[in-house]
């Protein structure tokens, strides 16, 4: 599992693909719709390597992205990545020993326009030793008021498949569970003027089915025992944002709050700003700061006096649950290839430098987050 | 939860839809959108960056979406 931070109990299993996702399909079903003989259509790849460190987990995640135009109202995207996660984690206190672990995923998605409208859909799959995950999900989007206002609405579902099979030794019994999720999300894009966008995005999520981290044990009434949750959870997020352009600095600012919400009693509020100051007419520098302020769930205890089901029938010492504070800084230099001397084909590519460090109140303890990618367009 | 916290985001996202379609009754006309087509004014973060820091965070942090994408997919919603 993906930087869980729990003890792996010994040495994990290699991971390979179980079996070839949905996406595929999506992808062989796209390129079969575009028309023979199609004008001249473009796209872009996206090189990216993406790592993540705290004390006690590293995550490498290189990554590519694809865009083609499909005929001449078609347009797919495609991704596949491998996380490549190390971590040392004791979080719960048992003898943990270091581990390794691959998951791989692979996604598409495509889209049609019809005049004002562009709908279609694409899926997900995600496969790890102890973990397999197949999201799906349909969007559409309408342009109003002579494209002044942009309504999406994004429907998805998902099976995920949960085991402690990542664990060779000291397992008592096995455990295995499903989880499905299912979201709606409605989102309205509107021009405020020639120089300001707003936006607002509501997500209601729900989750039914094996919730609990299989490898994570809780202290209760003096004894370690299995960490139980609700079957179901209802989560709500609500996203506005306004982005701004200054023509006298060429400066965008972006500001954006979240509200979330969910019936675990789990309330965040999440403001960020950002500055994406053109530098030169192909260097863009970019400026970030994110804070997160999260309420715990009501559940929630570092240590509980009884495992009585009776008295206390959830039992999670899970920190994601728990009150946190988190600070984000980020910086990122985005530029054209241009400006290196590349000619041709390459001169029209970008690559963008990301670094983040966030201050994390938990016991994780502080993060640095990089990215690097490189951006090629093309043209079929 | 008490109904006071279901209230709140849903007054939230009243009030924004609600500014939202206000500011649509300003028309801006295409010939005036130089400034929205900007690089920074459609997208500052790509899509692969956009998921790596979804996705971090997801397992960090116990409130996730406000994306329109589904998070998950790993253990970590």
């Amino acid at each position: 599992m993906w930087m869980q931070l729990t003890p792996a109990r010994g040495l994990r299993r290699s991971a390979l693909p179980g079996r070839l996702p949905a996406a595929a399909g999506a992808i062989a079903l796209a390129l079969a719709l575009a028309p023979a003989g199609a004008a001249r259509a473009g796209g872009e790849v996206t090189v990216r390597g993406a790592y993540y460190k705290e004390r006690a987990t590293r995550v490498a995640q290189p990554m590519l992205d694809a865009r083609f135009d499909v005929g001449d109202s078609g347009e797919l995207s495609a991704h596949t990545l491998i996380d490549s996660i190390s971590s040392a984690s004791v979080a719960a206190g048992a003898a943990g020993e270091p581990f390794d672990e691959n998951r791989y995923e692979l996604g598409a998605t495509y889209l049609h326009r019809i005049d004002r409208f562009r709908f279609g859909g694409g899926a997900r799959g995600s496969v790890e030793p102890d973990y397999e995950s197949v999201f799906v999900h349909l969007r559409g989007e309408a342009e109003l008021a002579s494209r002044n206002t942009v309504l999406s609405l994004a429907l998805a579902g998902g099976r995920d498949s949960i085991s402690n099979a990542g664990a060779q030794s000291d397992i008592t019994q096995p455990i295995e569970g499903t989880l499905y999720t299912a979201m709606g999300s409605l989102s309205l894009s509107q021009i405020l003027s020639p120089l300001l966008v707003g936006q607002v995005t509501y997500d209601l999520i729900r989750l039914d089915g094996f919730q609990e981290n299989p490898y994570r044990s809780v202290a209760a009434g003096g004894m370690l025992e299995p960490e139980r949750v609700p079957e179901t959870r209802l989560r709500h997020a609500v996203l506005g944002a306004l982005r701004a352009f200054v023509p006298v600095t060429r400066s965008t600012l972006v500001g954006s709050y979240r509200f979330y919400a969910d019936d675990w009693g789990v309330i965040g509020h999440t403001p960020e700003v950002r500055l994406v100051q053109e530098l030169t007419a192909d260097v863009d520098l970019h400026l970030r700061y994110r804070l997160h302020l999260q309420g715990a769930a009501d559940f929630y205890q570092e240590i509980y006096d009884t495992a009585d089901p009776a008295i206390e029938p959830w039992l999670t010492d899970d920190v994601k649950l728990s009150e946190l504070t988190t600070h984000t800084l980020g910086v990122k230099l985005d530029l054209g290839l241009s400006r290196l001397g590349a000619a041709g084909a390459l001169g029209a590519a970008r690559v963008g430098g990301l670094f983040e460090y966030i201050f994390q109140s938990t016991y994780y303890g502080n993060a640095i987050s990089a990215q690097l990618a490189v951006t090629v367009p093309f043209d079929y | 939860m008490s109904p006071r916290r279901h209230r709140l985001p849903a007054a939230i996202a009243a009030a924004a839809v609600a500014a939202a379609l206000a500011g649509g009754c300003a028309r801006v006309k295409p010939y005036e959108r130089e400034h929205l087509a900007r690089r920074s004014m459609t997208a500052d973060r790509a899509p692969g960056e956009a998921r790596f820091e979804q996705h971090a965070r997801g397992s960090r942090e116990g409130a996730d979406g406000g994306t329109g994408e589904a998070g998950g997919g790993c253990g970590c919603n």
